[in-house]
């Protein structure tokens, strides 16, 4: 499936409004906000259609799964957006991320569980929050309830005296460049799920965080929890490749037009996170060029001058604008 | 004193919703404590043995009472069993920690709950660990998710 919809369940007390933009996404937050609720709706719609007295508004059906035979119903469930409340620890499995890896469908999951198995976005971890509008027909005021994302892509507002970057490989290499010119420390976590450890290690006064965002939300609430202890910074985007598609090195009248709304190109079927589509993407628009792209190595060209500030500018837009990175001219 | 074990458990009950609706007494609705906990969580008040007024919903059963408040009710009443605590947000924090001092429990996390800014003192099972602070808390919990 691909596309972002929007959707709408409502009853006569409640009404939720949301749209989503990806195969998974995942609500937390505060007991008591709802989410439960919106799960039970749902699946009273699916149950009982019209005649549950819930409204669901949305282009695809919306569908909910549990229990212990959840695998064989969720081969039954195709083009819709299956909803999941807590409470089944089926979600966490290894048997369950192999079931929706070339899945058509998307999943919004309520867990505050970290679902290390899943490449979800950190864009796509939301809270819901409640209002409510006076109706005097009603003895209870309805709520209505909206999704607003737990996390940032990037506010970088001092300069930092260590960067860690997420991956070891071409990604590393370009941060490691720049950070060589800033004089700052820089160092490979060597995976997403090293991050939590080597921050933690990291004697350093002030931490950048850098990682591909659009898989980080599985690691983003222990990595987080660290700003309790550490001076920590993060910088998010999507992914690397998708800094360098962002930045208009690549020529492609098309790319700009993918970036600006990437649900509309990206299957869920054939791409479990947006990440793996985006370094497709430049793989494929930069073969034959000088700027060829290879994800385990950084061709040196993208650390040439005007390759490297077009990069940086990209990073300039996606972040807060008094960021380190205009530290020095870039050259 | 209240002790965390961080990270998947055997023997925890996981799905306390379901377990609640199942073991609920009505007598549970009487305690003052569980009527502070329900009315600080869910915004709800307590009016009869099986009726809750709640701010969103209108009236309601103690079955649909937030994931959270039955979860801090089951540890209120039952501190041989451990329960899954994911299944609270931050706002239930000071409830596992205010009733702790009386008499020790035992709860499931595996999400880094925030206690707070104030000082407290957790047990942490997995590595035999006592934390003071989210400073500390934070510096272990996660190497056990």
């Amino acid at each position: 499936m691909r596309g972002s919809y929007s959707v709408v369940v409502s009853n006569n007390l409640m009404q939720f409004k949301f749209t989503v933009n990806r195969n998974i996404t995942i609500l937390r937050g505060d007991s008591a906000t709802g989410k439960s609720r919106l799960v039970e709706l749902v699946r009273e719609y699916s149950l009982n259609g019209n005649s549950s007295g819930v409204t669901i508004s949305c282009d695809v059906g919306c569908t909910t799964l549990a229990g212990i035979r959840w695998q064989n119903e969720i081969k039954e469930i195709k083009n819709s957006i299956i909803f999941i409340d807590e409470g089944f620890d089926f979600i966490s499995s290894e048997e369950f991320a192999r079931a929706i890896r070339n899945s058509d469908n998307y999943y919004v999951i309520a867990t505050r569980e970290s679902l290390f198995n899943l490449p979800y976005s950190i864009m796509e971890v939301y809270g819901l929050k409640n209002k409510t509008r006076k109706s005097k027909y009603q003895v209870y005021d309805r709520i209505y309830s909206e999704f607003y994302p737990l996390y940032d892509d990037g506010i970088i507002t001092n300069k930092p005296d260590a960067v860690i970057v997420e991956d070891s490989n071409a990604g590393y290499e370009f941060f490691k460049a720049i950070c060589q010119k800033e004089g700052i420390m820089c160092i490979s976590a060597k995976g997403k799920t090293n991050v939590y450890k080597t921050v933690k290690d990291c004697e350093c006064g002030i931490i950048l965080v850098v990682a591909d965002g659009a898989a980080f939300g599985s690691e983003m609430e222990r990595a987080i929890s660290l700003r309790k202890a550490k001076n920590l910074l993060f910088f998010l985007p999507e992914s690397f490749e998708w800094l360098i598609l962002k930045s208009g090195l690549i020529d492609g009248s098309e790319i700009q037009d993918v970036l600006a709304h990437p649900y509309d190109f990206i299957d869920s079927e054939k791409y479990f996170s947006w990440e793996r589509f985006f370094t497709r993407l430049l793989t494929d628009c930069s073969k034959d060029t000088y700027l060829q792209y290879k994800k385990d190595r950084l061709n040196k060209h993208y650390l040439n001058k005007k390759e490297m500030k077009a990069i940086r500018e990209a990073i300039d837009s996606t972040v807060d604008r008094d960021n380190w990175l205009h530290i020095g001219d870039g050259n | 004193m209240l002790n965390v074990y961080y990270g998947k458990m055997q023997d925890v009950i996981y799905n306390t919703s379901v377990y609640f609706s199942n073991v609920f007494q009505k007598t549970w609705l009487d305690d003052e404590y569980v009527r502070k906990m329900i009315k600080s969580v869910d915004k709800s008040e307590v009016i009869g043995d099986y009726l809750i007024k709640s701010k969103a919903l209108g009236m309601i059963a103690p079955t649909q009472l937030s994931g959270g408040v039955k979860t801090l009710i089951l540890t209120y009443f039952k501190p041989d069993i451990i329960f899954n605590a994911t299944t609270c947000g931050d706002n239930c924090a000071r409830w596992f920690l205010d009733m702790a001092k009386k008499e020790d429990r035992t709860i499931n996390l595996r999400h880094i709950m925030d206690f707070g800014d104030k000082d407290f003192e957790i047990h942490i099972l997995n590595n035999d660990m006592f934390v003071h602070s989210m400073k500390e808390l934070v510096l272990v919990a996660g190497d056990f998710l």
